[in-house]
């Protein structure tokens, strides 16, 4: 039934597609085993807690995070390579002995018997390892191997590879089938292939082919048909500017994309990246791995004024300044020669940790944990790794340890934390009315005199132990440094150098998770040991490439991905499809995505004629329920904004980080108290409550009835989702008052999705 | 769009059809719920229904003890030695500096300031009580009378010693942000057996709310349907549950059927299941519309209950009211209530003393705490249902003269009681020092108290966990915790 209705797509553009790649072959033998994917991740979880990289937690004086330790280190005989039954590794996984089996029963990991057999074949084929693939430098070396065309461009080769783990995800998907028989219920017994011949064939090679086919199940992956027009625009529109397009924008589009869909459709992207709301959109993005809300957190949660720093992120990316500047300056500009108040300004990333006003405190106790907090985000933000594990002690499964985080605090230990006065006739940031000619923001600025800085004994910062000096985990390319000691000017260099493994794949793979709700990547945040491998790594290093090739500009990353087939899909989910793939690990269709909790409110704004898209500004105070922020130790006031702030973007409004306003939390929004690089999505009663009877929202259905009368029903519902309604639909709010069909669109599933 | 409707999504609408029947028939789904149409034999719809509601009530590990838990959480730090913990060598030593051996290497908040150190007599007469002979002071009468119910910790240790990281640290298990809550942990382990109310409800009293607000009840790295929701007890007991003003329940209804209509015919266009929760979340949110407000309302309970507790007006904000409703949360469903009643962070201050305040807060308390235990045990709910009382941490041996006296935050050892959920009724578990400063053998720490939640729901805090930044997040964290098992029967 699957395969039925993706057929016409597939035999259609199979001929174009077959311009882009020379020949798919089929993915290795099926026994050959994958360090990376099917052996390290069982040693990481099960084994590397007591014989991995942390010394000092490191049992019987056995590594197993490494060939040389598994071979040399306890008794010299862990791993016997090609001899599993002499290997002490395969008698203790297989002991019966309560008190000899590894893990040891408390642990509380035992092995599967698929996992014990997996060793035993690996320790058999020579137990080979492999270097943790995140270290190594991106892999752009042509192998040989099913290869995009030398010509290809980057969305092309998206697509490339996008097709390329289409089989490679069938035969693991069908593979995986048939060991779990639940997955089989159901199936599809149409077992016709009607996929295009030019990479059709590859899937019949596999070694579980055969036996796929034999179960019944037909386990094949192909790119869905392309999404509906309608559907093109209120995606593009919502990724690129998290903004619905309006009634005149679908109108001109639909129109445009009859005559010419693809030079339509390239033309919609360039105006969205250019729109000045594409910067609010993934400024939000950013803000959230900034940590960014506008009180102290905490019990007390004073209110802050950091704002500035808001509007610095939301204008740097609408410049789209390269993501090296845009670090940089961040991390270091009050370094920069002659630093600009603008660069200061943006410093503000790293001033956006909650600050204790409690009573009582040990200030350097909290000043440290400010610290800490800025290595460990500066670690998962850039470089998607766990750095803050190694505060208390040596990294257990990544090669980082306690001297290493503390030489990463060493270059955090050395500002001062003032206020900015900041005259706001800078013309970077557009006043509202409500904004004040002089305001403060929030910024470092190095120090005069150096603290010096210590291991902290278990991360107690009343206990020190060895001084060290500023510097970077070993385990990555070396830092230059422009003086004697490095400073953080040099870290953020670091950062940014083409050299370093990590911070251009975390970055693509943090961008794309935002287009199809996972990552490449899957723990986007942990490109460690015991991190997901990519389920495309030959794209994901491609696009690293091409990143850092075409100077590290987010709008062209953007472009690449919004331009790709891969993208333009339709999200449908067929039976078939949700059988073979049901998390859509392998993207043969687009992922349907409830906005995120600032974009359910702009689109409603939009859709109910009621935004003010005035930019930037002084945080605004739109209505909440009464009580709401009484919920917190101080009872907070919330006058609500009248007038035009009333209705401004999400992204404006005051957030206490204790008492968060309630229309953002119930959809997920982060607090802000540590950084954030994905949200969650949760789906709940309050939500449906809030969409119902918020205040806020009544107002704008109450706006969007107004709309009804004066342009009628089929406008308003292409309003709130974007497209035309079937007369059915139509039907359903038939005889319903302006307000009760206005209320009713406000709340549909479709209105808050993007599809 | 030239797609086919799935099997599932057919007899979805299938069942569409009929659910329009029923609304335009006036037998409106509020009365019968969508997951009874949807788990009809030959829907095929039971399986989506358990992949779809994350609050579906799942078994635990293994046979529990308790079903559901009410954490009675005293913001602010309670003092052990005015209330449950005995030292007449305290009171002995009176004025005297603590021994310098005593302190050495330890740390406590305020220790900067130039308020005395020295120790500080107990200010409180003691009896014992009951069978068990547990010793209770005369601040809680009422509590004293019902010791052989409880179970009491007297080594408690945490590792946080300021307000809001501590109180992080007693919900959470560590002082870092971004954790799930304990609340957070049952409801996911376990799911909810309520259909129209959440899974995890807090409910506040006395003059502020506690410190760090809604980080407390925050689901952390789990999807905030595990979140703590609030019950507040004036406007709406539940942020926007009333209708907008001028909607009838009439028109209400029908938004929710239609919007559900709609969704359901977007469902089948396009086969995302995510829509499914959302239809399921409009009619449990309408249910909520009902339910909280019918739970709220005490009207209905006897003169002789409402005496129980010492509730004056059911229509104020009190701790008592609050023991109340928890009672009424436990009989529908709830799987989690958390009551936070501030203040008792008695320095010393003109508003915050042992002399004055401490005496008024534990009347706030103590009558309605022992009546929770009982009227559970009365209708039968204490065998499965576990009560906590606490704090985020104790009060040190040494005083704090200020304007009067008090005591300063200490970690060391402090004072909880369990109730209920196959614990041993009239049992002490640990026993401190002579100056009450710390344990003397046994020692609970959060870890341990946190485990021992957990194994009394049936759940083991090794396996309970999610993966977060690359760790098996679990609410016991790395360091070892034990199941405190000298306290079960």
């Amino acid at each position: 039934m699957g395969s039925r209705w993706l057929g016409p797509y597939l035999l259609a553009t199979a001929i174009s597609w077959a311009a882009v790649w020379f020949v798919v072959p089929s993915q290795g033998r099926s026994d050959e085993l994958d360090f990376d994917r099917q052996i390290r991740p069982i040693l990481a979880n099960h084994c590397y807690a007591c014989h991995g990289f942390d010394a000092h937690s490191r049992q019987a004086d056995l590594r197993l995070d490494t060939r040389d330790g598994a071979l040399t280190s306890g008794s010299g005989e862990a791993i016997v390579p090609g001899n599993p039954n002499s290997s002490q590794l395969i008698q203790r996984i297989f002991h019966d002995d309560p008190g000899a089996i590894m893990p040891p029963p408390e642990f509380g990991k035992p092995l599967t018997p698929e996992q014990k057999q997996l060793l035993q074949r690996w320790i058999e084929t020579g137990a080979v390892y492999a270097e943790h693939w995140a270290f190594q430098p991106l892999n752009t070396k042509t192998t040989g191997r099913s290869e995009p065309a030398p010509a290809a461009t980057p969305s092309e080769i998206i697509d490339h590879w996008i097709a390329v783990g289409h089989d490679r995800g069938a035969l693991r998907e069908g593979s995986g089938a048939l060991r779990d028989p639940t997955k089989v219920r159901g199936a599809n017994h149409d077992s016709t292939n009607v996929r295009g011949a030019n990479h059709g064939t590859a899937m019949v090679r596999g070694a579980n082919r055969d036996t796929a086919l034999d179960s019944g199940a037909n386990h094949d992956l192909a790119f869905s048909p392309l999404a509906p027009p309608e559907t093109l625009l209120r995606r593009l529109s919502l990724d690129l500017i998290g903004l619905p397009p309006t009634l005149a924008e679908q109108d001109a589009f639909l129109l445009q994309y009859k005559v010419d869909p693809q030079a339509t459709y390239a033309a919609t992207v360039e105006r969205l990246l250019a729109s000045p709301h594409y910067g609010e959109r993934w400024g939000r993005w950013w803000l959230d791995q900034a940590r960014y809300a506008d009180s102290n957190g905490y019990s007390v949660d004073s209110p802050r004024q950091i704002w500035l720093y808001r509007d610095w992120v939301v204008a740097a990316l609408n410049n789209d300044q390269p993501f090296t500047e845009f670090t940089i300056e961040q991390i270091a500009g009050d370094l920069l020669p002659n630093a600009t108040e603008s660069q200061k300004i943006a410093t503000g990333f790293h001033r956006n940790t909650p600050h204790n006003e409690e009573g009582g405190i040990d200030v350097e106790q909290f000043r440290i944990e400010n610290v800490v907090d800025r290595v460990a985000t500066t670690g998962t933000v850039w470089l998607g790794l766990t750095i803050g594990c190694a505060q208390c002690h040596d990294h257990k499964f990544d090669p980082i340890s306690q001297t290493e985080f503390y030489q990463l605090f060493a270059f955090f230990n050395q500002q001062d934390e003032p206020k900015l006065k900041v005259n706001h006739s800078n013309p970077s940031t557009a006043a509202t009315t409500e904004t004040p000619t002089e305001t403060t923001t929030l910024v470092l600025q190095e120090r005069t005199q150096r603290r010096p800085t210590h291991v902290l004994i278990k991360g107690d910062f009343t206990r020190k132990d060895a001084e060290v000096s500023p510097g970077t985990p070993a385990v990555l390319p070396p830092l230059t440094a422009r003086g004697v000691i490095p400073d953080r000017l040099d870290l953020a260099r670091w950062l940014v150098s083409p050299d370093n493994p990590l911070t251009a794949r975390v970055m693509v793979n943090r961008v794309w998770q935002v287009y199809f709700g996972r990552g490449l990547v899957e723990s986007d945040n942990d490109f460690g040991l015991q991190g997901t491998s990519p389920s495309h790594p030959e794209l994901l290093d491609a696009l690293a490439a091409q990143w850092i090739e075409q100077g590290w500009s987010l709008k062209q990353l953007h472009r690449w991905i919004v331009m790709s087939r891969t993208y333009q899909q339709s999200s449908n989910i067929s039976e078939a499809l949700r059988e073979i793939d049901p998390d859509n690990r392998w993207l043969a269709r687009q992922q349907r995505i409830r906005l995120e909790a600032e974009l359910v409110r702009d689109a409603a704004l939009v859709a109910s004629g009621s935004l003010t898209a005035t930019l930037g500004g002084a945080p605004v105070y739109p209505p909440l329920p009464d009580g709401a922020m009484s919920l917190g130790q101080v009872n907070r006031p919330w006058k609500a904004s009248a007038g035009p702030d009333r209705f401004r973007r999400s992204l404006y409004t005051f957030t206490y980080r204790a008492v968060p306003p309630p229309f953002l939390n119930v959809f997920d929004a982060p607090d802000g108290v540590q950084t954030c690089t994905r949200r969650l999505r949760s789906n709940t009663p309050l939500q449906a409550l809030t969409l119902m009877n918020d205040a806020g929202f009544f107002e704008l259905a109450q706006n969007l009835a107004t709309q009804i009368e004066a342009e009628g029903m089929v406008a308003a519902f292409r309003r709130c989702t974007s497209r035309h309604p079937s007369d059915e639909e139509l039907a359903v709010l038939a005889g319903l008052t302006s307000l009760d069909a206005a209320r009713v669109l406000l709340n549909l599933d479709e209105t808050i999705s993007r599809e | 769009m030239d797609s086919q409707p799935t099997k599932l999504a057919t007899s979805i609408v299938h069942q569409a059809t009929r659910r329009h029947f029923f609304s335009q028939c006036g037998v409106g789904l509020g009365a019968i719920s969508l997951a009874n149409l949807l788990s009809e034999p030959n829907s095929n719809a039971a399986d989506l229904d358990e992949t779809t509601d994350p609050l579906q009530p799942k078994p635990p590990h293994f046979a529990p003890r308790a079903k559901r838990v009410i954490f009675l959480f005293m913001a602010g730090g309670p003092s052990q030695l005015e209330m449950f913990d005995y030292k007449p060598k305290l009171q002995e030593y009176n004025g005297q500096p603590i021994p310098a051996s005593m302190i050495e290497g330890k740390r406590f908040a305020f220790m900067d300031s130039s308020h005395r150190i020295d120790l500080l007599g107990g200010r409180q007469a003691f009896a014992q009580h009951g069978q068990c002979g547990a010793w209770v002071s005369d601040l809680l009468p009422y509590t004293a009378k019902v010791v052989d119910q409880l179970t009491i910790l007297k080594t408690c240790q945490t590792d946080l010693f300021n307000h809001a990281p501590a109180k992080l640290f007693m919900n959470t298990g560590t002082g870092q942000f971004g954790r799930p809550c304990l609340g957070s942990w049952v409801t996911y382990g376990l799911g909810s057996e309520s259909n129209d109310l959440p899974g995890f409800v807090v409910l506040q009293s006395g003059p502020r709310g506690p410190r760090g607000g809604a980080v407390n009840w925050s689901s952390g790295a789990l999807p905030t349907t595990y979140q703590g929701v609030p019950l507040r007890n004036q406007g709406d007991p539940i942020l926007n549950l009333s209708n907008p003003s001028g909607i009838t329940a009439q028109q209400q209804r029908d938004l929710v059927d239609r919007v559900s209509q709609l969704n359901l015919k977007r469902l089948v266009e396009t086969g995302d299941q995510e829509i499914t929760t959302r239809i399921n979340a409009y009619e449990m949110a309408y249910r909520m519309q009902t339910s909280a407000p019918e739970l709220m309302d005490t009207t209905a309970e006897s003169a002789e209950t409402l005496a129980m507790y010492g509730i004056q007006d059911p229509k104020e904000t009190t701790y008592a009211r609050n023991c109340l409703l928890a009672r009424r949360l436990v009989e529908r469903g709830v799987r989690f209530i958390q009551l936070y009643h501030t203040n008792w962070d008695h320095h010393g201050g003109p508003t915050e003393n042992l002399e004055k305040h401490l005496p008024e807060i534990c009347r706030d308390i103590d009558q309605a705490s022992a009546a929770l235990v009982l009227d559970l045990k009365q209708r039968g709910l204490l065998d499965d249902t576990l009560v906590i009382w606490g704090g985020e941490f104790g009060r040190t041996p040494m005083g704090e003269v200020r304007e009067s006296t008090g005591r300063n935050h200490h970690i060391e050892a402090f004072t909880m009681w369990m109730a209920g959920a196959g614990l041993k009724p009239g049992f002490t578990f640990g026993e401190t020092d002579e100056l009450g400063f710390g344990p003397t053998g046994e020692k609970a720490h959060v870890r341990d108290i946190h485990a021992t939640i957990l194994h009394l729901l049936g759940l083991d805090h090794q396996k309970l966990s999610i993966r977060f930044q690359g760790l098996d997040l679990r609410l016991t964290g790395v360091e070892p915790a034990r199941v405190l098992h000298e306290l079960l029967v």
